[in-house]
């Protein structure tokens, strides 16, 4: 192959230093008309009216649409994967997030396109919202989603991702400390230097073609195609180049209203999000609260964990049943402990539902899976890198959900980053591999937990 | 109002408030500069105004009457590229290509000043362009090489396997 | 496909300041426009949509004068030009966002900018203020030249046509940023010693534009005392890039690196 280890030019490269790539906002369709959203003003709030026709009747616009407008209104965008629908296209009688589209307008030009948003006569009755994932179970929280304030829907209709393995209490009652800690990462604005676009072209044999930013281009057409009901032929999408996603670009956030614009005027349509609404109203990377107590010996062993986390999940749904599952699957981090309790719950709070970014679920809890193991290390006085190499996963190890390591790479790489840095490790450690636990890297603990990489 | 743009004297109809950017892109089809934010806060909309960076989201046109625009489109061409743009291609400092117009621009316009190799001034000179893909490094790599001479111009770029051609990929028309 | 500013708004580009002046008559039928930097991606975004815009770019405005130990600063002068000039006013306007906006945002309009909607504007008004900088202007009562602080609390109605100091004997600058250096400082301390050796200090980033700290200055001598005492003279906001609390916490630490600054230039 002579491919791989080969420097190779980027495939795009010098289009990108000669201004030729073209990103959906360079295409150039004659016709085309400006697509602008009138917004939730509200975090929280019902709507008791809606009236497009002053919109509807100004001159330069082609085409407004609500709820009503849309085919399928409500569609699961991983319903693959189990994850019911629960987010309208448009919102129908409530909203639920500040930023939350309610109305499209397509004009001629942009101002037209926004005085006519600005024309739109919508009255909304506030209600309490709720910000906090950590106050979405009081029994006197808002209530901020159909299904309650938490995703009910995991496998046999559980209401968290639930992982079990060994025995928690007898880890507890062996350990020597249990040692305790809270994370807390913010949510993280994806910030693509290309806000959100979307260009839609009718064509005359009765298609749609779509100039998208998607990540994931054959995903939103079946999207698309679903809040349409139209067979996929129907759609023909044009993408797969993306100033930058992130994550942030695999949500659909413009397609489908672009589509149904396009549909109503019978003109081309575009929509490009100014970095405001970019920065207000696009999804971001979750914020989540993860609470770690594990037992541990006083020379380093971790014995068990219990864990519970609560992932911001925003007002609806959309991905973060799956990130959350990844998550749970990964929340030992790269180490074998053998008595885990950990519950994992997608709360629904009153802002922009999150998405994902750069590591969808796993970033969160490496991130805390990695800061306790340092705790760990400071309240028991261990060295951090021997404290990580006891525990490091090795071949035989199994993961939280029972997959058995056939190659883990976690030794060797801890000993590489002390050699670079140049920290001294006993010898014993410094001849340490990934090979299956034995002599003094089989404790008590987990004898017998060990699993067959060949029955994999 | 009239504009030169790269080379080509245009007449411009469009109102005097409108942002150079929004000429260029809008009226002239120029669309290498991007409306990445048009508060000025990005960089990547940056053109070249009678040598100098500026950001064409801010500038309304009427203050411009006889300026002399240059785009990345007049700084190169795939058969005939300027040697900024080579370094840019060289060093993998474009990933999705969005901000590489204003950078490229911003990069050019710091070397025809004098700039030299010292990478704090390279920072300085490219510090209104925000990159969110390659974490700057491989941009300031493509700076600096191009300062220190070791690219030309009017080379394409080939693969450093050590061939004369491109890698061949099986199966791939020729 | 047309785009946002097909606005039916006015431009007039006056050749001089007479002209400039009788243009901007008192001010209430005119958006200035000078730099661009502030106004028109607010006319992008629909904050604004002026109706007459006065574009000051060919107005003559614009240079730095020296006359003996006086300088001149026009309105229309870029922070660009400004950031070669001795401390504190060169370092600040240096700090100023990067090259490129730096070359088309004026002092002038960096003195009458309005209250940013997220982040301070008007970093160098705490430089001015610490030099005791003389402002004159046109407008309704015709022309009249006042202190920078007067000028601040009625900036309503006013032409900016230029902005005047005394060279300083010495001077320090001292600033609260993020990361990025071209974001908007959160806080700025600007200190000024005069030939005669008065200590002003000024801030910017505070609630409202830049005010001068006299309980600061009173005790000038004393970096960690003009620090503590420094508070007294300013009001704060949050915005985001800092919350009150943090820039209330921040205020004695920049003028006590400031003092400290100027006691070694010295």
């Amino acid at each position: 192959m002579k491919a791989v280890g080969a420097r190779l030019p980027r495939y795009d490269g010098v289009a990108h230093v000669t201004g030729r790539t073209q990103f959906v906002d360079d295409v150039r369709i004659a016709g085309t008309l400006w697509a602008k959203a009138l917004r939730s003003p509200a975090h929280h709030a019902d709507i008791k009216s809606l009236d497009v026709s002053k919109a509807e009747a100004m001159k330069g616009v082609l085409a407004v649409i609500t709820w009503k407008d849309v085919p399928l209104l409500e569609y699961g965008h991983l319903s693959a994967l189990g994850i019911p629908a629960d987010e309208p296209l448009l919102a129908k009688d409530e909203v639920r997030y500040k930023g939350q589209p309610i109305a499209l307008v397509a004009a001629e030009d942009e101002e037209t396109a926004q005085a006519a948003v600005d024309a739109i006569e919508l009255e909304v009755e506030e209600k309490p919202a709720l910000f906090d994932v950590r106050k979405a179970f009081d029994s006197d929280a808002p209530k901020v989603h159909q299904w309650g304030n938490w995703y009910p829907h995991f496998e046999g209709e559980m209401d968290r991702r639930q992982i079990r393995k060994g025995s928690i209490d007898e880890a507890f009652d062996r350990a020597d400390t249990i040692i305790q800690g809270v994370y807390r990462p913010a949510a993280i604005e994806h910030v693509p230097v290309e806000t959100q676009v979307c260009q839609v072209v009718p064509e005359a044999d009765g298609r749609l073609t779509i100039y998208s930013c998607t990540q994931a281009l054959y995903f939103s057409m079946g999207v698309v195609a679903a809040h349409l009901q139209v067979p996929l032929n129907r759609l023909k999408f044009v993408g797969g180049t993306v100033g930058g996603g992130f994550g942030g670009k695999v949500d659909t956030a413009t397609e489908t209203m672009c589509s149904l614009l396009t549909l109503k005027s019978g003109r081309p349509v575009k929509w490009r999000w100014t970095r405001e609404e970019e920065f207000l109203c696009s999804s971001t990377r979750a914020p989540w609260h993860m609470e770690i107590a594990d037992a541990v010996t006083k020379d380093g062993w971790i014995l068990g964990r219990k864990m519970l986390t609560l992932h911001d999940s925003g007002a609806y749904s959309r991905f973060s049943p799956y990130g959350l599952t990844k998550h749970s699957f990964h929340h030992t981090g790269a180490y074998t402990i053998p008595n885990l309790e950990f519950d994992g719950y997608v709360v629904y709070t009153n802002r922009v539902p999150t998405t994902a970014m750069r590591g969808f679920g796993v970033t969160s809890v490496s991130f805390a899976a990695e800061t306790h193991m340092s705790r760990i290390a400071k309240e028991l006085g261990l060295d951090p890198f021997e404290i990580r190499l006891k525990n490091a996963n090795r071949i035989g190890d199994t993961s939280p959900n029972g997959v058995v390591y056939t190659d883990p790479s976690t030794v060797p790489t801890i000993l590489a980053v002390a050699d670079e840095l140049g920290h001294e490790l006993p010898a014993d450690y410094r001849t340490m591999s990934s090979e299956r636990r034995e002599g003094e890297w089989l404790p008590e603990h987990l004898v017998g937990q060990l699993g067959n990489p060949e029955d994999h | 109002m009239r504009l030169t743009v790269n080379g080509v004297e245009r007449e411009i109809a469009s109102s005097p408030l409108t942002p150079l950017l929004q000429v260029l892109r809008e009226e002239l089809g120029i669309t290498s500069p991007k409306a990445g934010c048009q508060q000025g806060g990005c960089g990547s909309c940056t053109v070249l105004v009678g040598g100098a960076p500026r950001r064409a989201c801010l500038l309304p046109v009427a203050a411009l009457d006889g300026a002399d625009i240059t785009t990345l489109e007049g700084l190169g061409t795939p058969e005939a590229l300027s040697p900024i743009q080579t370094a840019f291609h060289e060093h993998y400092a474009a990933q999705c290509g969005f901000c590489t117009s204003g950078m490229v621009l911003a990069a050019h316009a710091f070397l025809e000043n004098g700039g030299g190799t010292e990478r704090e001034s390279i920072q300085e000179a490219l510090a209104g362009h925000i990159c969110r893909c390659t974490g700057y490094v491989k941009i300031l790599d493509a700076v600096e090489a191009a300062a220190g001479g070791e690219v030309t111009s009017n080379q394409r770029w080939l693969p450093q396997t050590g061939e004369e051609a491109p890698v061949e990929v099986p199966g791939a028309p020729a | 496909m047309a785009t946002a500013v097909e606005t039916e708004a006015d431009v007039v580009l006056p050749t001089s300041e007479t002209e400039a002046i009788e243009a901007f008559g008192d001010g209430s039928s005119v958006t200035v426009l000078a730099g661009g930097t502030i106004v028109v991606p607010d006319i992008t975004y629909g904050y604004t949509k002026p109706r007459r815009v006065l574009m000051l770019a060919g107005a003559g405005l614009s240079g730095v004068e020296t006359e003996g130990s006086r300088i001149t600063i026009g309105a229309m002068t870029s922070v660009a030009d400004l950031v070669d000039l001795s401390a504190p006013l060169g370092p600040c306007a240096a700090n100023v966002a990067d090259l490129e906006i730096r070359a088309q945002a004026t002092v002038g309009g960096n003195i009458c900018a309005p209250p940013g909607r997220d982040a301070p504007r008007g970093d160098l008004q705490a430089a001015l203020l610490a030099l005791d900088a003389q402002v004159r202007s046109a407008g309704a009562g015709g022309e009249r030249t006042e202190s920078l602080e007067a000028f601040l609390a009625a900036r309503d109605g006013r032409l900016l046509l230029d902005v005047s100091y005394e060279e300083p004997a010495s001077g320090a600058f001292a600033r609260l940023d993020r990361p990025h250096t071209h974001d908007y400082s959160a806080l700025t301390v600007c200190v000024a010693r005069a030939a005669g050796g008065t200590i002003r200090i000024a801030a910017a980033g505070v609630a409202g534009p830049a005010v001068r700290l006299p309980s600061a200055e009173a005790k000038a001598d004393d970096p960690e005392a003009a620090g503590q005492a420094a508070d007294a003279d300013a009001t704060f906001a949050d915005d985001a890039l800092a919350s009150a609390w943090y820039r209330e916490r921040t205020l004695p630490v920049l003028v006590r690196r400031a003092l400290t600054q100027l006691q070694e230039a010295a």
